[in-house]
């Protein structure tokens, strides 16, 4: 019993301020010109994305960086003082000038009705339960929009102070309207208007409201200008005033709002304050980089809480959710293996002389104590720290074995089993109500303290697990399951389970790539998770080990510890931050440098403990992190596609999808709002109608040029890593319709039209055939009629008889006669069977001819022709027509010395005249016209003028027309 | 319960402040001139008020124009009157317009007017139409200038008063305030129905334009 060791340490105490740089802070400067532009007004829409109202005009910012929203003059711009969607997703901003303007297709337009809007600056909106809007004015009451039209509570409603500064809608459908003079309690019902008055005579602090927002049932946070905030109940009309606003210093309360179980109060003049209603405390948020003028607060979806400021523009800061405590002595880092948070509240760590250190936190100061335990030195390290259900902390050692301390008289002692583990090299303590579970390199024990052992000098029942157990006795971990059972993580054999009793080895060297187990914990369906020293984590459900890695979207494999944070998610603790992943969805989220956290000791499985509130304590480099995952948040990147671009020209929103062919150039740009880390998100996107595959980026717009017809569907997701089994999808699908060229109806249309050609053409062909063939048949009728005449026993006989009473008297014109003769028939029958012959040819037969008749009729008959050479080479004629009509006209006439015949050929205006004056012979001659008849026909055939003939009596004109 | 009276309405102008008692007063008065003893007493009215408000200064027109259009489908009907009265108190920025149904005229057709005063706006039973409330805006009546300011106020027709606001350009030169508004009013805000055969020939929106030059009283 000697053997225990009493020892107070010479206490050092130490006391600092509280406040290191607040982690994931960080301001986005919205700037004009170089001169800060005032944000007045912040606004997160529907789908999370946040809208500030500005002295320059409305902008939205995805976390990064601003856009400007305009009106369609680029160059206009108002001071934006009130900005709301309502339930039909219709914006509405108000400007300070009075005027109000809508959202449509991302462009301003100003609201303009007959009633005219507001000269005083707008305030604030609101949609009551009948769907009307509300505006409120500073200097002329509230307009109510109704379906019809508009209406004005002001003073002679009731609202006897018209400067409103907000409004809010109870849950009774009464307006609650923050003015100058108290607040108003505002009822509207088809025209009729109450107001009733929460002012200085019913409780209410101070005069002028500045700001209401949503407390809980019914009931009202309130902020005022000097008196700072209180509490409205609107079921019983009080008034509840919190103890710190009782002597209110900060100034005047600009905004509020409820994050994180905490009421944020944005202050004039002092900057940033938090109030935990819960325990009736404020404390002033330490906000970098913003100046104490504070305007406007928003939350964010991912729980950040962002504020604006003048000189700084919109600043964001995790709020609660990440908190960094300096160590006021500042030991080194990379010797700091344990940290603990004991039950009340205080945090004990070791430093590089393995000193214990113990810091207390009080109002915002802290104070520190440092201990040094017997036979501990810098080479000795502390390797882990447990508080039992006693309240006493078991020290573990690296060489020392453990040692008991009681934290409230810092007396302690060696745990001394008789030797066995005095001297161990203990890897980690951790226990439950009535158990403690020590593993070592020298084997594991599990210790069974009961109420005597509040005093540390007393001795404990204990149970050893060794290699014939475990299967090794070098264990990192020990946990116990929600069923009691124990999983133990050793080094090289995988898991190993006890349960009633019995050893269970888990070590599958082909489903868990390393055996070489850290860290264990569960989730909330009773699934183990266990860290491994080099391939990641892994899932247990009983039967299969599920692998989570670089590909999984693990940041890093150097993991120390896994931990379930309050929400549920596995924390995992690597070398460069904190992975969350939501067990159920898979999805990760990360804590990394972007937010404020540097560098973790990845050895030290003993760094990472469990704050009083079920939050997670880590020790960086720069502090110890305390981080609470928020609740109700979504941590992964919300995608949203913000325009479709044509040929780089915005589409409306409303426009239909349907496109023309040459419509064929789009560009989609998107954004995947996560406000933590808005640099980290990964897209992928696919085109169905174009390619099948995904394509991973992180360029927020994608073009499409020269798309071919047909439907498309543009998918496009976001995720902080690269595995998106749980990425947020948005699509916008759209058709590209054919050519109308390409169209079936355009085809038919074609087809019927070249059968119609070919079918015209068919019987077109066939009447050209058929017209040959009279043509021809014509032609025939001709020659025979022609034949007939000249064969004709008349002209035969006469020309025989010119010809003997020739040959005596001239022999020589006899011969001359009968070569003309026979010329003639020669002619006939060669140019028979042509449709034409030059006018020249034919000529030159009707000279023949015009020969042999002189012969028989001498200076009676007289022929003139009347014709150029071109002429008679540039013209045509069917063979034989002239020598026709000259035949008619001797056939037809009477030819002597009294009455002589002249025959006239000359051309006339594009016709061939063949003239004849009339002698008519006595007796008639045969023939009914078939020669001139024919003639007819045959010009019918061959041109589509018409052989003119006429008698005037006197003179028998033929006219031919002329054929080129 | 004397303007009451004089409107023959059912509906009293419950809003309407002294001042603006004593406006409208005033403008039936003059409406009603063998209404003797009536004349009187608005005198003493008007001494009374000009006695404890000797500063007010009120503006004031009898012969301002007021026209509608109905552009139904099938039919526009257009009517004007010139007999609109109306005062400005410039000082309380109060002001109250009146006009005689039967005073209208210009329809397209006898027949058609007589429609008008029997049947829809039942001229015997409400023989006015007057819009009487308060300025909006602040604005000061002695600078020259133009202006466009809104007016809240009742606006009755056809014995139904509705709280209207009302844009109105105004003028002001030389002593006088000439007033030009353009509004809608819907018929069934005024109870006035639209019998199923004269669907397509009424519009449900009337549109109505006001002329008017104040003077100085």
């Amino acid at each position: 019993m000697s053997k225990f060791l009493f020892s107070f340490s010479i206490a050092l105490f130490f006391f600092f301020k509280a406040g290191a740089q607040p982690p994931g802070y960080k301001n986005f400067k919205l700037e004009k010109d170089n001169r800060p532009i005032k944000i007045n007004v912040l606004y997160k829409n529907k789908q999370g994305y946040l809208l500030a109202g500005t002295d320059e005009g409305l902008y939205k910012f995805d976390g990064e960086k601003y856009t400007r929203i305009n009106f369609s003059n680029p160059e206009y711009h108002d001071t934006v003082t009130a900005i709301f969607a309502d339930n039909k997703e219709k914006y509405w901003i108000g400007f300070k000038n009075g005027r109000i303007a809508n959202l449509e297709n991302n462009r301003l337009i100003y609201f303009d009705p007959e009633e005219g809007t507001p000269k005083k600056k707008i305030t604030a909106f609101l949609q009551d339960k009948e769907n009307n809007i509300w505006f409120s004015t500073n200097g002329e009451g509230i307009y109510i929009l109704t379906a019809r039209r508009f209406f004005l509570f002001n003073a002679a409603d009731g609202l006897k102070d018209e400067n409103v500064s907000t409004l809010m809608l109870a849950e009774n459908g009464d307006v609650l309207a923050g003015t100058d003079g108290g607040i108003y309690i505002c009822h509207f019902n088809n025209g009729k208007k109450y107001a009733s008055v929460i002012g200085p005579r019913e409780g209410l602090p101070d005069y002028i409201v500045t700001s209401i927002i949503k407390a809980g049932k019914n009931s009202y946070w309130i902020g005022l200008e000097e008196k700072g905030f209180c509490l409205y109940d609107h079921t019983t009309k009080k008034i509840t005033v919190p103890v710190v606003a009782n002597s209110w210093k900060p100034g005047q309360v600009n905004a509020m709002l409820f994050a994180q179980n905490l009421l944020w109060i944005a202050t004039k003049d002092s900057g940033l304050y938090k109030y935990n209603p819960a325990a009736a405390k404020m404390d002033k948020a330490s906000v970098v980089n913003a100046d104490n003028n504070i305007n406007c607060l928003a939350e964010d979806n991912q729980g950040n809480i962002w504020m604006a400021s003048l000189n700084y523009g919109m600043i964001r800061t995790p709020g609660e959710s990440i908190k960094l405590m300096d160590i006021p002595s500042h030991p080194v880092f990379e010797h700091i293996h344990v940290v603990l948070c004991d039950k009340v509240g205080n945090t004990w760590l070791n430093n590089e002389w393995n000193d214990l250190i113990r810091i207390e936190q009080k109002n915002g100061l802290l104070s520190e104590k440092k201990m040094r335990l017997n036979g501990l030195n810098e080479k000795t390290d502390i390797t882990s720290l447990y508080q039992d259900n006693y309240g006493n902390i078991w020290v573990g050692t690296m060489g020392k074995g453990i040692f008991i301390l009681d934290p409230v008289t810092f007396k302690y002692r060696q745990f001394d089993d008789n030797g066995r583990f005095k001297n161990a090299g203990i890897l980690s303590v951790s226990g439950n109500k009535d158990q403690i579970f020590v593993s070592s390199l020298q084997g594991s024990l599990m210790i069974e303290p009961g109420p005597g052992n509040k005093d540390i000098n007393n001795q404990f029942r204990v149970t050893y697990y060794d290699n014939k157990s475990t299967g090794t006795n070098y264990i990192y971990s020990i946990f116990e399951d929600s069923k009691g059972r124990l999983w133990f993580a050793t080094d090289g054999l995988g898991l190993t389970k006890l349960e009633l009793n019995r050893f269970t080895y888990y070590n599958n060297k082909e489903q868990v790539k390393d055996d070489r187990i850290y860290s264990i914990t569960e989730d909330n369906n009773g699934n183990i998770w266990f860290s491994t020293a080099s391939a990641g984590i892994y899932k247990f459900d009983g039967k299969t080990f599920t692998n989570y890695s670089l590909n999984e979207g693990l940041s890093n494999l150097k993991i120390s510890v896994l931990k379930k944070d309050k929400a549920g998610n596995i924390v995992i603790v690597n070398k460069k931050g904190l992975d969350i992943l939501n067990p159920v969805t898979g999805n990760i989220s990360y804590l990394s440098s972007s937010q404020g956290i540097s560098m973790i000791n990845a050895e030290d499985i003993g760094a990472v403990t469990t704050d009083t509130s079920g939050n997670i304590m880590v020790s960086t480099m720069t502090g110890i992190l305390t981080f609470a995952s928020p609740l109700n948040t979504i941590q992964k990147p919300t995608v949203l596609i913000e325009s479709v671009q044509l040929f780089l020209k915005d589409l409306d929103a409303n426009a239909p999808t349907t496109f023309d062919h040459d419509e064929n150039n789009f560009t989609f740009n998107y954004t995947g709002l996560y406000y933590t880390e808005p640099d980290k998100v990964y897209y992928k996107y696919k085109l169905d109608g174009l390619d099948s595959s995904w394509v991973v980026t992180t360029d927020r717009s994608k073009n499409f040029p020269k798309l071919e017809p047909g439907n498309y569907t543009f998918h496009i997701q976001a995720s902080l890593n690269k595995n998106f089994r749980n990425a947020d999808e948005a699509t916008y699908s759209f058709v590209i319709k054919q050519a109308f060229y390409k169209t079936w109806w355009f085809y038919l249309v074609c087809v019927l039209l070249l059968g119609g050609i070919f079918y015209w053409y068919i019987k077109r062909r066939e009447l050209n055939l058929k017209n040959i063939e009279r043509r021809r048949q014509e032609t025939i009728q001709f020659q025979f009629e022609v034949l007939r005449n000249q064969v004709n026993p008349h002209f035969l006989f006469n020309s025989f008889n010119t010809l003997i009473s020739t040959i005596e008297e001239e022999p020589r014109i006899a011969v001359e006669y009968a070569t003309e003769l026979s010329d003639f028939f020669r002619n006939i029958v060669t140019q028979r069977d042509k449709d034409t012959i030059s006018l020249k040819e034919e000529i030159a037969m009707l000279r023949s001819y015009s020969f042999l008749q002189q012969k028989r009729y001498g200076n009676s008959l007289q022929v003139n022709i009347e014709l150029t050479q071109e002429q008679k080479l540039e013209n045509k004629i069917p063979p034989l027509t002239l020598q026709l009509l000259m035949e008619n006209a001797i056939k037809h006439n009477a030819v002597s010395k009294e009455t002589i015949l002249t025959i006239t050929v000359t051309i006339q205006e594009g016709f061939l005249e063949i003239k004849n004056n009339i002698n008519v012979k006595i007796s008639k001659a045969e023939g009914a016209g078939m020669g001139l008849q024919n003639i007819i026909s045959r010009y019918n055939l061959l041109t589509n003028k018409t052989v003119k003939v006429m008698n005037d009596g006197k003179y028998f004109t033929v006219l031919l027309p002329l054929l080129k | 319960m004397l303007s009451c009276a004089a409107f023959g309405s059912r509906n009293r102008f419950s809003t309407a402040k002294s001042g603006l008692k004593y406006i409208l007063a005033n403008l039936y008065s003059n409406q009603k001139p063998m209404f003797k003893p009536y004349i009187i007493f608005c005198f003493l009215f008007l001494l009374f008020q000009s006695y404890r408000f000797p500063a007010t200064a009120v503006y004031n027109t009898n012969n301002g124009s007021i026209s509608f259009h109905s552009d139904a489908p099938l039919e526009l009907i257009t009517a004007n009157s010139k007999e609109m009265r109306g005062k400005l108190d410039v000082d309380k920025k109060t002001f109250a317009f009146i006009v005689k149904i039967t005073s209208f005229k210009g329809f397209n057709n006898p027949l058609q007017m007589e429609h008008f005063n029997e049947n829809y706006l039942e001229s015997d039973q409400y023989p006015n139409a007057s819009f009487s409330g308060k300025i909006i805006e602040d604005i000061d009546f002695s600078k020259e200038g133009n202006y466009t300011l809104r007016a809240k106020g009742n606006l009755q027709i056809h014995g139904i008063t509705q709280e209207r606001i009302i844009k109105a350009d105004i003028v002001v030169k030389q002593g006088t305030i000439s007033i030009n508004s353009n509004f809608t009013v819907l018929l069934a805000d005024h109870n006035i129905a639209i019998p199923k055969v004269v669907h397509e020939k009424l519009a449900s929106e009337i549109k109505i334009e006001v002329k008017a030059d104040l003077i100085l009283q």
